[in-house]
């Protein structure tokens, strides 16, 4: 895995599309591995009590995505600074969420990115959208 | 609620602007190894510097570090959560929401910044103030406040390692919005929407079943042999109501288009290029161009079209630009 | 085909409710309101109401308006189809039952929560049960589903064969905005914007952004109609109607008229502002400003060029000039317009055209207003009236 650089980057990239099947495994386990036990993200009765008909994926778990696919792209070396995200239709097993990106800005005094990240899932439409702002190293070291 | 009722309401509410959550919360665990590699695993991050502690001496990070958006997980309160809500200032405020109708609620943003990258063995400790609650927004899920919250996240030297801004909305829920599912037991996951589908009558039924058997057609009047379409009962040139109809070549050129960007309704792609094409034959047909960035689309361009299976349940004639030459 | 109807009736009243995104009560108590204060501004009772008149659209039946209000005996009620194409088929219906002698003094009003209830931006949907479903049908499939969508396929067509840009949509746009931020009533108060912002709102329908869109809001707005002989009595100066005339243009749709030879353009508008100018023999030159229906900014270049303001496909050289600001040739919705007052489906625009005629709009122009203009929804079945002062009887 390596890490891309500044230079190499343009305004106007886009980033591979990822797939993501959204499933109750992942759910629970993102929920666990974020230690949040909110009923609504691993029982189905209390998800079904909050009025959807199945849990759902927390917070959490979606900047956890969101900031997965920016790194699994940027590489090891990629600093994630800020990573501003918009909230829409749950993620429920059964779903696929898309993700894309797109970069929008580049800083050069701090050597930042700002990346335009999209969940979209094919049921209901937008689950995420927001912005990360990811630090490349300048230069040709590799 | 009246005018006065609102506005001792909005008084209780806005008086916890500025309120501490409650004391600042420290981890249960200091940041660690294998909690990283649990989170990297589930979240599908590959990154060695998280979980391949040689690579991550080689890097630029010199070691093992935690992906950045865990920062709020080493400070949850954990398998309690699971229970009783806890009772903090936050519950407090959401229980006055909830006694005035407004029990809805949406996290509706999260905006997270990382002042540095945390490694094993820190302790993070967060401190939550209620830095705002807005005025009355009208939304698409009903009336309600948006509340924002900011949490500080220090680390054992009291240093700030990052801060995240938590925006909800507390509403009060549409009818038959939450409360009415509430006693759903459905065990199916919603379908995948599809299009909407045209209501099928006596005076168009006939043009989508064709269509749904791949045939596009062309209503003609018999006495006169003039064409119409959208269909209709009787010729408009000469008030006859007998008819038959024309298989259309699908060929014609587009007379204006325009591209929908928002609002995104549930089974359609976006951005959607809608069309009113002239055809051939004379008459004009609405219908969505394809096969084709939607900015290079022109009035004037020859286009083609088929009759595909849209959706799972739609069948729909679609227009490409023409071949040149056809 | 000439109606007498020329200086029969006078608007002696109006009003509207406050308006908001979220109006905290029902539709039936705003239309309430608001009709109770248009009575109030005439200085008439509601016991003095024979006849009213609404939108077919409108959920707050005549009679439970009419129990509400206190207006005693009816003899005269009716109500106009297609959304904001009623707008001055109010007063159409108005005026024929006044001058007819069917009705003395009728009220008119529009009353909806379109912000906090219902929202036209959604768009139609498989839920229509009227009649109009299969209309519909031709369309929803492929996503053409909502107001901004339909009226997007007219202006492109529109900006093909003309030279009109998004120079002139945003000069519309502006112009409406400018003159909302004077006026305390408009939810757009205080709130202008530049080129910057215009261009940086978000993509709706091209060539359509946000701001080339109507608002959504909660209100109602209410106009009194009686004889113009009675109009003398009362409270305010009349507003004298010269002329009121509505038109479903042949080969219509409800919005969605593709099938004509040329769509760059809307015939029933066309059409109404003839019937309209030889009613009273007033022409485009009289006309000192205007109320122009603007759900979407492009529909007021049209309508100019149907009532005459310029010829058909040169608007964007008449609004370039300025011509619909305070001080231009036609000062046009001096409220602030659906664009950004309010969007209570044009009734709001009586009550502007009939302060222009009395003199107290918010934003009055320097010049003297002799006769204006108010005109309904377009890419619906249409209409338009003219009124003038007292004076020009």
């Amino acid at each position: 895995m390596t890490t891309l650089h500044f230079e190499s980057i343009n305004v106007g990239d886009k980033l591979p599309a990822k797939e993501v099947p959204i499933t109750s495994s992942l759910i629970v386990g993102g929920a666990v591995a974020s230690r949040d036990f909110t009923t609504v993200h691993h029982d189905k009765k209390a998800a079904q009590k909050a009025g959807l008909p199945d849990i759902f994926m927390n917070i959490l778990t979606s900047n956890g995505l969101m900031s997965s696919y920016i790194t699994n792209w940027a590489g090891p070396d990629s600093t994630t600074k800020k990573i501003d995200l918009k909230l829409g239709a749950p993620n429920l097993p059964g779903f696929v969420m898309t993700i894309t990106g797109e970069v929008k800005a580049k800083n050069e005094d701090h050597g930042t990115l700002e990346i335009e990240v999209t969940g979209e899932n094919n049921v209901w439409g937008m689950h995420m959208q927001g912005t990360v702002q990811v630090q490349l190293p300048k230069g040709a070291q590799s | 609620m009246n005018p006065e009722e609102t506005q001792a309401f909005e008084e209780k509410i806005y008086a916890f602007i500025g309120r501490e959550n409650g004391p600042p919360k420290k981890g249960h665990d200091a940041v660690n190894e294998p909690m990283i590699r649990h989170w990297a695993e589930i979240m599908g991050d590959e990154s060695p510097v998280y979980t391949d502690s040689e690579a991550a001496i080689n890097s630029s990070k010199g070691g093992i570090i935690a992906p950045p958006s865990m920062l709020q997980t080493w400070s949850m309160e954990g398998y309690s959560m699971a229970g009783d809500f806890v009772q903090d200032v936050q519950r407090g405020l959401h229980n006055v929401f909830d006694e005035h109708g407004y029990t809805g609620v949406l996290g509706t943003n999260t905006t997270t910044e990382f002042f540095r990258d945390l490694k094993p063995g820190d302790e993070v400790t967060a401190h939550t103030v209620i830095d705002s609650i807005s005025e009355q927004k009208a939304t698409a899920r009903g009336i309600g406040y948006f509340i924002e919250t900011v949490t500080t996240f220090t680390d054992q030297d009291g240093e700030d390692v990052g801060r995240q801004v938590f925006r909800v909305l507390k509403f009060v829920p549409a009818d038959g919005d939450a409360s009415a599912s509430s006693e759903s037991t459905d065990d199916e996951s919603p379908a995948a929407p599809t299009r909407i589908a045209s209501p099928r009558g006596h005076d168009n039924g006939w043009w989508w079943n064709a269509i749904d058997e791949g045939k596009m057609l062309i209503q003609r009047c018999k006495n006169c042999q003039t064409l119409r379409h959208p269909p209709r009962p009787m010729c408009g040139e000469c008030q006859s109501i007998e008819w038959d109809s024309i298989e259309s070549s699908m060929e014609g050129e587009v007379f204006s288009f325009t591209t929908l960007h928002y609002p995104k309704i549930p089974g359609y792609d976006y951005p959607l290029c809608c069309a009113v094409i002239s055809l051939n034959e004379g008459t004009r047909i609405v219908s969505n161009i394809v096969g084709i960035d939607h900015e290079d689309v022109t009035i004037g361009m020859k286009v083609k079209g088929n009759i595909e299976q849209v959706d799972e349940k739609t069948m729909l004639p679609q227009f490409y630009p023409a071949q040149a030459g056809e | 085909m000439n109606a007498n109807i020329k200086d029969k009736a006078a608007i002696v009243g109006v009003a509207n409710t406050e308006f908001s995104k979220n109006s905290g009560r029902s539709e039936l108590q705003l239309a309430a309101e608001a009709v109770a204060a248009a009575l109030d501004d005439a200085g008439l009772k509601p016991s003095d109401v024979d006849g009213i008149t609404t939108f077919t659209m409108d959920t707050s039946d005549e009679i439970e308006v009419a129990r509400a209000v206190g207006i005693g005996d009816l003899n005269f009620y009716s109500r106009v189809p297609h959304g904001g194409g009623a707008a001055t088929g109010l007063i159409h219906q108005a005026v024929m039952a006044v001058a007819t002698g069917m009705a003395e003094t009728v009220v008119c009003y529009r009353s909806l929560n379109g912000r906090s209830g219902h929202r036209f931006s959604g768009g139609v949907s498989g839920d229509i049960t009227t009649s109009d479903a299969i209309h519909w049908g031709w369309y929803m499939p492929y996503g053409l589903l909502t107001p901004a969508s339909w009226v997007a396929m007219f202006t492109q067509r529109y900006m093909h064969l003309t030279n009109c840009t998004k120079d002139s949509l945003f000069e519309v746009a502006y112009t409406m905005r400018q003159h909302a931020a004077s006026n305390p009533a408009a939810l757009f108060y205080q709130k202008p914007f530049d080129r910057a912002e215009y261009n940086a709102q978000k993509k709706i329908v091209d060539p359509f952004q946000l701001y080339d869109c109507c608002l959504e809001s909660d209100g109602a707005s209410a106009v009194v109609i009686t004889s113009t002989e009675r109009a003398k009595d009362l409270k305010q100066p009349g507003v004298v109607i010269k002329a009121v005339a509505q038109c479903a243009a042949a080969d219509m749709e409800v919005m969605t008229s593709f099938y004509r030879d040329e769509i760059a353009a809307i015939p029933s508008m066309d059409i109404a502002a003839q019937t309209a100018y030889s009613q009273c023999g007033l022409t485009a030159d009289d006309i000192d400003a205007a109320i122009i229906y603007d759900a979407f900014s492009p529909i007021v270049l049209w309508q100019l060029e149907s009532w005459g303001f310029c010829k058909h496909g040169e608007a964007h050289d008449f609004v370039m000039d300025g011509a619909l600001r305070l001080d231009g040739r036609l000062p046009t919705n001096t409220h602030g317009g659906q664009l950004s007052e309010a969007y209570i489906h044009g009734v709001n625009g009586i009550v502007e055209a009939t302060r222009l005629v009395r003199g107290t709009s918010v934003n009055q122009p320097g010049k003297t207003i002799n006769h204006a203009l108010v005109t309904a929804g377009v890419g619906v079945p249409t209409g338009g009236a003219l009124l003038g002062t007292m004076d020009t009887l």
